[in-house]
């Protein structure tokens, strides 16, 4: 593989330096474009108290096209899906080469903090979070509590 | 409309009756058919006409330049915003004369050249701020003296004069601008592609993007997706929807007329590019059929098998034979077949009069039963029809074969036996259009609507005759088919001129 581009060293230091309040993000030992995310669930939200791991790669054309991330801890979102993935337009068709992994995963943690499901990716639970946000909430929690605080 | 079964009966038996007197009553060469427009080809009454030149890439190219050339000399503008102009205002010249003359500055903005008056004070903030500041600011270059940036995308600092900007002044190096070019080709982008700073949507200009080291492969691609949008954006080009066909037509109106397309025979409409659809507007066609993907299938089975029941409107199935249904979610009691209340059936209530008392009652539901009665009565034509097109399909090819056989067996010559397939292209012409009257119908809302069902019911009536004909041909008179032809076509074309407006 190539030699590792300056840009990616450069934010790389910069989030063990000066990591985000409730981020943790440490590339892998054996893989500089591989990192282990840690996202700590928003205040007043139902993901509170939660731990939830992300992983985020960097592909090779990095930071002209997007990171690639997904959540591994299990999450009732209406933005994410079972396996993970998140809708999320600055990953998608409105990412800039200006946004870092910092200002990415800035914004997913905003996603927790307001779910949108009129932009759903699991159709099931934003169908219940527009029809009855209670429930839902209560789900959320629930499995904030099952999957995202064991450890 | 007849079974499949009788048209293959019919056939075989008229095959094995077939004589050579039958033939000679056949034998006239005289020219009909199609044969109808290429000779009247300046029947301007005629209301699908509709004159289209097939041009080369290299012919649209020169096509597209003469309004390119004309907006620079007038505006006296660089060619490559003038094509930026022109594909943002479906190269209507003089609708961008007009907007630039008006006021400059508003035009650059709605088109992407220059950054709204908000973020043109939101940069001229950052640059009185900037100045010797260390905190990266994301989409402005950080100066850090008069000579170096630093790009934010690599954060190599390089020499300003190395740095490129549009007139947002998110200023990056060009090294980043290259790869992010590259990067945006490769994915099908060119006059779309946008400057690198967040949330600014000024657009690269060609002369800018090409003008950068990308590989040679890649500026040829970026034309190639470039020519690609300028056509797409001009309302009198279409590039012919037959795959792997490189027709290119030009029109001199952009109507929602039929073009056939001469290398690949694909039919469509002008204006939208789907299937023709005259006497029906584009808009209307495409309600149309976005109902039909999402209704028909439920539809249907609601109106087979179920019935809103009269208190609470929800949809109800019935499971069993007893016709003294409740509802399951209300609890109401009442008659499957009157949809009355069932408080008052007695042991006759085969007799159900009480429909038209009830009818207030069930007023809601009725209205929402009748919107999928009059739906289902247009649907059920329009899919007939479309079989019918299906199954004529067929029957054309078992019309190819008999010629086949007669002409091996030296009854006439294949010649002769044309005028059987120009019936079957009319008559499929004919069905077609038949087809695309019934959305036309159902959408109709106006005094004309009458009318309109009277000749759409004499064309479906002529269409069958046809139909009938055309699949006991060779017992049919040649004479009387070629009259019946003449007749179906006849009443499609009366129903076009009076109702189809492009």
């Amino acid at each position: 593989m190539a030699a590792l581009p300056r840009r990616i060293i450069k934010e790389t230091q910069r989030l063990m330096a000066e990591p985000v309040p409730g981020i943790s993000a440490v590339p892998d030992e054996s893989n500089a474009r591989y990192f282990h995310v840690i996202v700590t669930g928003p205040e007043d939200s139902p993901f509170e108290g939660g731990l939830f791991k992300l992983e985020l790669f960097l592909p090779e054309d990095y930071p002209m096209s997007a990171p690639k991330v997904r959540f591994i801890t299990k999450i009732y979102h209406p933005n994410i899906d079972k396996l993970g993935r998140i809708c999320l337009d600055i990953l998608k068709d409105k990412w800039s080469p200006a946004l870092q992994i910092r200002t990415v995963l800035l914004s997913i943690q905003a996603l927790l903090s307001a779910p949108n499901p009129d932009d759903p990716l699991a159709n099931d639970v934003a169908e219940l979070w527009k029809i009855n946000e209670i429930e839902a909430i209560r789900n959320a929690k629930e499995w904030t509590r099952k999957y995202a605080m064991d450890n | 409309m007849m079974a499949e079964c009788t048209i293959n009966d019919n056939i075989d038996e008229s095959d094995s009756d077939y004589s050579d007197e039958d033939f000679e009553t056949y034998y006239h060469p005289m020219e009909y058919g199609d044969s109808e427009e290429n000779h009247n080809p300046v029947d301007a009454e005629d209301p699908e006409l509709f004159p289209v030149e097939c041009l080369t890439m290299e012919q649209v190219e020169m096509f597209l330049n003469e309004a390119v050339n004309s907006v620079c000399h007038i505006l006296n503008i660089n060619m490559s915003l003038a094509k930026l102009f022109l594909l943002f205002n479906n190269w209507d010249v003089e609708k961008i004369i007009s907007g630039y003359k008006l006021d400059i500055t508003s035009f650059l903005i709605s088109s992407r050249v220059l950054p709204t008056l908000q973020s043109q004070q939101q940069s001229a903030n950052i640059d009185d701020n900037d100045c010797q500041c260390e905190q990266q600011q994301p989409g402005s270059g950080n100066i850090i003296n008069d000579n170096v940036f630093i790009c934010p995308v690599c954060t190599c600092s390089s020499l300003k004069s190395l740095g490129l900007c549009l007139e947002c002044q998110h200023t990056f190096c060009t090294e980043c601008w290259t790869t992010y070019v590259e990067v945006k080709i490769s994915e099908g982008q060119s006059t779309e592609i946008t400057c690198m700073a967040q949330n600014c949507n000024l657009l690269l200009q060609e002369v800018i993007a090409l003008k950068l080291p990308i590989s040679s492969y890649l500026k040829l691609q970026y034309q190639h997706f470039a020519f690609h949008n300028y056509v797409i954006s001009h309302p009198l080009l279409r590039f012919c929807v037959g795959p792997n066909c490189n027709v290119i037509f030009k029109a001199k109106q952009s109507l929602a007329k039929r073009i056939v397309c001469p290398q690949c025979k694909s039919v469509f409409c002008f204006k939208c590019g789907d299937s023709y659809h005259a006497p029906t507007d584009c808009a209307t066609i495409k309600n149309w059929l976005t109902k039909c993907a999402d209704d028909s299938e439920t539809a249907n089975y609601f109106s087979a098998h179920t019935k809103d029941c009269p208190n609470c409107n929800i949809c109800i199935e019935k499971n069993g034979g007893c016709n003294h249904m409740q509802c399951y979610k209300c609890r109401h009691d009442f008659c499957w077949m009157c949809l009355g209340d069932w408080k008052g059936h007695g042991s006759e209530y085969y007799e159900c009069s009480r429909y038209k008392e009830n009818s207030e009652t069930a007023n809601e539901s009725a209205k929402a039963r009748a919107a999928l009665r009059k739906y289902l009565h247009y649907y059920e034509r329009w899919q007939n029809h479309a079989k019918s097109l299906k199954l004529e399909e067929k029957t054309l090819e078992k019309i190819k074969d008999r010629i086949n056989q007669k002409v091996m067996n030296g009854s006439g010559t294949w010649i002769d036996w044309q005028y059987l397939l120009d019936a079957a292209a009319l008559l499929a012409k004919c069905r077609y259009t038949l087809q695309y009257t019934y959305p036309y119908a159902y959408y109709m809302n106006n005094e004309s609507k009458n009318l309109f069902e009277y000749q759409q019911a004499q064309l479906e009536a002529e269409i069958e005759n046809l139909s009938w004909k055309v699949e006991r041909a060779e017992t049919t008179d040649r004479g009387d088919l070629e009259n019946q032809m003449y007749i179906a076509e006849k009443r499609r074309k009366t129903l076009l001129k009076d109702f189809f407006q492009t």
